[in-house]
């Protein structure tokens, strides 16, 4: 999985017109603080993996799992990708 | 939009007013009576639909088995025709023709379902089917009234944001009746945006349970006659003695978790003794988070005693139509000494403890107080009373306002007047728009998350903001934005439905479907500023049928200052925004 692809991917999604991959780290947390995601973002990043990756989730707490880091949602993905 | 020095009436005291008919169309029953039998039976019209809206994954939903569209209208109209038809009890039918009677209609999507078929097939004609004042036109045209109707379209509250602009306007003396309607059907529009919200339950909606796992969506059309005619004060079944609108200020789509706005309506429409309340009539959507903070609001304004219920697990949340649906149910059930149980419920699932029941109860008191809550930010609360006797009311005004403009502001896509001196600007359209947030704001990048009608009205309200810096004026709780236009969100729409036309490529976008309502640029604008006043948007022919409308809710309301005018974005390079900033100020 390509975090550079990932990280340009959810730029794209979530309208994040001032920010460019390098301003995302690997590690760090997508929501709280650090990018300043809310929650219509994180039902974005849903239809995200669906769209690109055929990854459905079932809830918002599984989401909230996947969607710590940029590194946990390329694991994810890795492992539960079906396109 | 021309305030002049003075307001046009000189009204120093203000009209009572008497609802004298209602009507309710449900899957459950027609008429109010028979609805209302249906629910104290315990019925809900709750059921699975599996393939009904494909590609949208089955839902639990309450809606009409079969329609039957009168010759000529849409669905949506012919259900708002009908409930007016069955108005009961009968009154004289010259009220609804008369020029003295503003038809104000309810509405979060109207004809949304047609939008496919346009972009199918790009005729004229499919637009005006689309378009609510067409709607609304052939809804008065069809009883014989003449004037341009009012189209109230503030998320889910908009069925109490149309019935407190009746009051308002019957207040100030402006009309004399008003027939208030309001209605939503449910389409793959809708379904498939409160899906890609995750807010849909399904089962069976809980509210205010502990296993409650999300809300239903329902079909339904409310309407009701309110007259300020003396001459039916004998047969008044309940008249609004206190209305109130806040902003949580807080986000578009995720309820405050104070409870803000809510919290605020409530303290507002209060009588002196809370203990003079039947019931607190509450939105109760069966969502985690609006039922969280519902239950923190009523706790916040100390009503935490009094018997609080949600009918949502009758009827589902019925959108345009619920604050009327559910205000005309609550007011006959109080007319026969009953609190309603909360179908559903059986377990307390909030944090803070409310008196909720799934029993009926009894009161022999006559008041109780509604509220609903919407995306947006938005909050409305209204208290009715049964009796005859009328309270000396605490917001009934004894000054008439004299409403002064602080500033103007005109956007095209290629000019921009701020108080009559024009701003530079060098790009078209949408990237005009883009020019100006970097050339004057650039601290707030939520703007790009917006649609084009939102950045068009953030960009107006800053820079109008931004010139008044040194005018003193005071963001705060009577702080309001109240806009209108003529196309609704015709715009994102379009863009919305292209997310699920294709069943291949169905993939329904929250950040799109959010934005398909109107009034959420008037939340964008509350939350940047901290304004936690009445946020409200109106769907008219015409620029000027705001005046009345703003005028009549700045003399009927706490509001001292306002961001008003008119917003209207048809496509990225078709757009023009006409803003004033207004102020109160109260003389004998």
């Amino acid at each position: 999985m390509n975090n550079e692809l990932l990280k340009q991917q959810i730029i794209e999604a979530l309208n994040l017109e001032d920010l460019t991959p390098e301003d995302i780290n690997d590690d760090a947390p997508l929501f709280g603080e650090g990018l300043g995601l809310d929650s219509i973002d994180a039902l974005e990043l849903f239809m995200l993996l669906d769209k690109q990756y055929g990854i459905k989730l079932q809830n918002k707490e599984e989401g909230k799992q996947v969607f710590r880091s940029v590194n946990t949602m390329a694991e994810y993905i890795e492992q539960h990708r079906t396109k | 939009m021309n305030f002049g020095n003075k307001l046009l009436y000189s009204t120093s005291s203000t009209a009572l007013n008497f609802i004298i008919a209602d009507n309710i169309i449900t899957p459950l029953a027609y008429g109010t009576e028979n609805n209302l039998q249906a629910v104290l039976a315990g019925q809900s019209s709750l059921h699975k639909y599996d393939n009904r809206f494909t590609p949208a994954a089955p839902f639990c939903a309450s809606m009409f088995n079969d329609i039957t569209c009168i010759d000529g209208y849409t669905c949506f109209e012919s259900q708002c025709i009908k409930a007016i038809q069955g108005l009961e009890p009968k009154f004289e039918e010259s009220i609804l023709s008369s020029s003295d009677t503003i038809f104000i209609i309810s509405t979060t999507k109207g004809n949304i379902d047609k939008l496919q078929d346009i972009l199918h097939n790009e005729q004229p004609e499919y637009y005006q089917n689309l378009n609510l004042n067409t709607s609304a036109r052939k809804i008065a045209a069809f009883f014989g009234n003449a004037a341009p109707p009012i189209v109230v379209s503030n998320a889910c509250i908009s069925g109490v944001c149309a019935i407190i602009t009746a009051q308002r306007l019957l207040e100030t003396k402006r009309y004399r009746n008003a027939i208030v309607v309001g209605a939503d059907m449910l389409s793959l529009f809708i379904v498939s945006g409160f899906q890609s919200f995750k807010a849909l339950s399904p089962q069976p909606c809980r509210p205010f349970d502990a296993a409650r796992t999300g809300l239903n969506l329902g079909e339904a059309a409310a309407a009701f006659c309110i007259t300020s005619d003396n001459k039916y004060s004998n047969k008044s079944l309940g008249t609004i003695v206190a209305a109130s609108i806040h902003n949580d200020a807080n986000h578009i789509s995720g309820p405050s978790r104070t409870g803000e706005g809510s919290y605020l309506c409530l303290k507002d429409v209060l009588p002196n003794n809370k203990t003079d309340i039947a019931f607190l009539n509450v939105h109760g959507t069966a969502t985690a988070y609006n039922d969280e903070m519902e239950a923190i609001a009523i706790c916040r304004a100390g009503l935490q005693d009094v018997p609080i219920n949600a009918l949502k697990g009758y009827y589902g949340h019925t959108l345009g139509a619920a604050g009327l649906l559910e205000t005309i149910i609550s007011l006959h059930a109080l007319r026969q000494g009953l609190i309603l149980p909360t179908k559903g419920y059986n377990e307390q699932g909030t944090t803070n403890q409310i008196n909720i029941s799934n029993q009926l109860r009894h009161t022999d008191k006559q008041q109780f107080v509604k509220l609903l809550s919407g995306f947006g930010g938005c909050n409305a609360a209204i208290r009715i009373i049964t009796t005859k006797e009328q309270e000396s009311g605490k917001h009934q005004k004894n000054t008439t306002p004299n409403i002064s403009v602080e500033g103007n502001i005109d956007i095209t896509p290629d000019n921009v007047v701020l108080n009559n001196k024009e701003i530079h600007v060098t790009a078209h359209g949408e990237q005009m728009l883009t020019e100006l947030y970097r050339s004057h704001i650039n601290d707030y990048p939520k703007f790009f998350k917006m649609d084009t009608l939102s950045r068009l009205g953030f960009i107006a309200s800053e820079l109008l903001l931004q010139s008044a810096k040194n005018k003193n004026i005071r963001p705060d709780k009577d702080c309001a934005v109240i806009f209108a236009n003529a196309s609704s969100c015709i715009k994102n729409d379009t863009d919305y439905q292209r997310t699920i036309s294709d069943a291949k490529n169905y993939y329904p976008s929250p950040a799109l479907f959010v934005y398909t309502l109107p009034n959420i640029v008037t939340g964008e604008i509350a939350i940047r500023n901290k304004y936690y006043g009445e946020t409200s948007f109106y769907i008219l022919e015409k620029e000027e049928q705001l005046t009345p409308i703003v005028k009549a809710a700045m003399a009927n309301s706490n509001i001292h200052e306002a961001l008003v005018g008119w917003l209207e974005c048809k496509t990225a390079d078709n757009f023009e925004a006409h803003l004033k900033l207004i102020k109160k100020n109260e003389y004998e």
